[in-house]
């Protein structure tokens, strides 16, 4: 185990020890500040203010920083949080093959099923790690410009409409981050799955991001409506459903159950063609 | 130590190794010759796993590559022609990772590895600051790691300057020497082969044609005479082989003295007599050329 350990402390090593990993960071605290920019508008404070208000609550209570860095997290993390999952991911192997490390790794009396897990769990903790700086610094962002209050949530897609005191929303925004991260987690399994294959890095990439804009597409088109629930951007939308007064667990759990076997079988896809590759100069 | 048996690896339909055997001792330094494609990155390919063969089979220290590889590579190092390291991080944490695959190993070994290649004062330097013989003193430092057996070095010279071309000969000397290694080399090299080499292997469009050492011929002379049609029948009478291009080689416990003095009774002159040094190159476009 201690062996298993130290490995996986060099694969962490070598992902953080790269600036390109730190540019989803990065990028995110920039758009943060974008946003909450975007936020102070009187325009756009007044939109928010009169939706609050319509509903019969109190904005000077709702329009806080819980309320802000749930906006923040909403809007922003499918697509950007998107792109930096594909990025990193579709490196993890693909760029090491390309680069000839991976042929000294398999220089060693390793499986290329343990480098493979190594790989995968590093991929999972960066997703993880990401998707806790998003929200942890949407929330601190939010704080700083509005202050505590109450938490006001709006998602008409996936008809979340609901009103929370601080310490419930707190609650729930938390409870949100693992599973937020579990819904992203599956666009690094694509991205992961395609790197394992004889392809460069930024068609991973691209292809994975290419495969989350095609599904979100085909699920925005009015006639698919019925087909809504087999479309993956769907099934990852499920943890906005932590913010429901009542949490419809039966649909998260099969939704989770979909994405957690989606993502399996996308780990078992890559494995079988790492196993199967020549690696050579 | 190891042997191959009828490896064979074809890449998109055209034949990159066929039917390649042999087999290598312990503690020899074998060499692997051959034009660019003609296989040698295939055979270390093979040999190490990298490479599923389309048939035959690579044994190490008695396991088969294929069929045990981690066994069979666990005492294995190997260092390629352009050794790929993760250049933002430092020579020693480049060392921890690629060793930590292998087996928990005290800092103290990684250290001694270090020395021994020379590389403590910039050990802890990022890897993109490295000159190219650095970088491979620390490809051979993690392929001394933890403890291999056997070594394989693709083209282990590739872009040093003569200074680093000595030290790694040296180095590869004294791995055998000293830690009864057995070594595995492929080279454009041919000279630095011919240091180092105990026997070798060539091989050709992915086959081989030969195997064993090039030093086996009998010594042989060129001699400059003014007559060859009547040296002739003397030369086979004392019992010396013409071998064309003005070359003579002397059966065992033959004495060109006593060849000299039977051409000059028989009225042929000798203007001079040159004791041939057989060179691997020699050797190896005889083999090579049609």
């Amino acid at each position: 185990m201690s062996l298993f350990l130290r490995q996986l402390a060099g694969e962490l090593r070598k992902l953080f020890a790269r600036k390109r990993t730190f540019i989803g960071f990065g990028a995110f605290l920039v758009f943060e500040i974008v946003v909450l920019f975007l936020l102070r508008l009187e325009k756009v404070q007044g939109t928010v203010r009169r939706v609050i208000e319509n509903a019969g609550y109190d904005a000077s209570v709702y329009l806080s920083g819980l309320t802000l860095g749930f906006l923040i997290v909403m809007w922003t993390v499918f697509l950007l949080e998107a792109l930096f999952l594909a990025l990193v991911a579709g490196d993890v192997v693909s760029k090491e093959v390309e680069d000839g490390s991976m042929r000294m790794m398999l220089c060693r009396p390793v499986s290329r099923g343990r480098i493979l897990l190594l790989k995968g769990l590093v991929a999972a903790l960066y997703t993880f790690a990401l998707t806790l700086f998003v929200m942890l610094t949407a929330l601190l962002a939010g704080f700083l410009n509005s202050g505590v209050g109450g938490l006001f949530v709006f998602a008409p897609l996936e008809g979340v409409f609901a009103f929370y005191d601080f310490w419930p929303g707190l609650l729930r925004y938390l409870a949100a981050v693992p599973l937020l991260s579990l819904s992203l987690f599956t666009i690094t399994a694509l991205a992961f799955c395609l790197s394992c294959f004889n392809m460069k890095p930024s068609a991973a990439t691209v292809i994975t991001l290419s495969i989350l804009f095609a599904d979100t597409i085909l699920k925005n088109i009015p006639y698919f409506e019925s087909l809504k629930g087999l479309f993956l951007t769907h099934k990852m939308a499920g943890w906005i459903h932590v913010f429901d007064y009542r949490i419809p667990w039966e649909m998260m759990v099969e939704n989770y159950a979909w994405l957690l076997a989606i993502n399996a079988t996308l780990f078992l896809i890559g494995w079988q063609s790492f196993e199967r590759r020549d690696f050579k100069s | 130590m190891v042997r191959l048996e009828n490896l064979s690896k074809a890449f998109r339909g055209r034949p990159a190794l066929t039917g390649l055997s042999l087999e290598i001792q312990r503690g020899e330094i074998f060499g692997l010759l051959g034009h660019n494609g003609a296989g040698k990155s295939t055979t270390f390919g093979l040999m190490l796993g990298h490479l599923h063969p389309d048939g035959g089979e690579a044994f190490i220290a008695g396991h088969s590559v294929q069929r045990d590889r981690a066994r069979a590579i666990s005492r294995v190092g190997a260092i390629f022609e352009t050794p790929a390291f993760y250049e933002y991080m430092s020579g020693w944490h480049n060392l921890r990772f690629f060793v930590s695959l292998s087996g928990l190993v005290p800092d103290e070994r990684l250290m001694e590895a270090v020395k021994l290649v020379r590389l403590e004062k910039r050990i802890h330097d990022p890897v993109r600051a490295y000159s190219h013989g650095m970088r491979q003193r620390l490809a051979l430092a993690q392929a001394l790691l933890p403890d291999p057996e056997f070594i394989l070095l693709d083209e282990p010279t590739e872009g040093l300057d003569p200074e680093g071309i000595q030290e790694m000969r040296e180095m590869i000397r004294h791995l055998r020497d000293e830690r009864g290694l057995t070594v595995m080399l492929s080279s454009h090299l041919l000279s630095e082969v011919e240091l180092l080499c105990d026997r070798v292997a060539i091989l050709h469009q992915g086959r081989l044609i030969f195997c064993g050492s090039w030093k086996s011929g009998e010594p042989q002379w060129r001699l400059d005479l003014d007559d060859w049609a009547k040296a002739a029948p003397v030369l086979e009478r004392v019992g010396a082989v013409s071998g064309g291009k003005n070359l003579v080689s002397l059966r065992a416990g033959g004495d060109m003295a006593d060849v000299v003095a039977a051409l000059v009774q028989a009225g042929v002159r000798v203007r001079a007599v040159e004791p041939v040094k057989a060179t691997l190159e020699d050797f190896y476009m005889g083999h090579i050329l049609p």
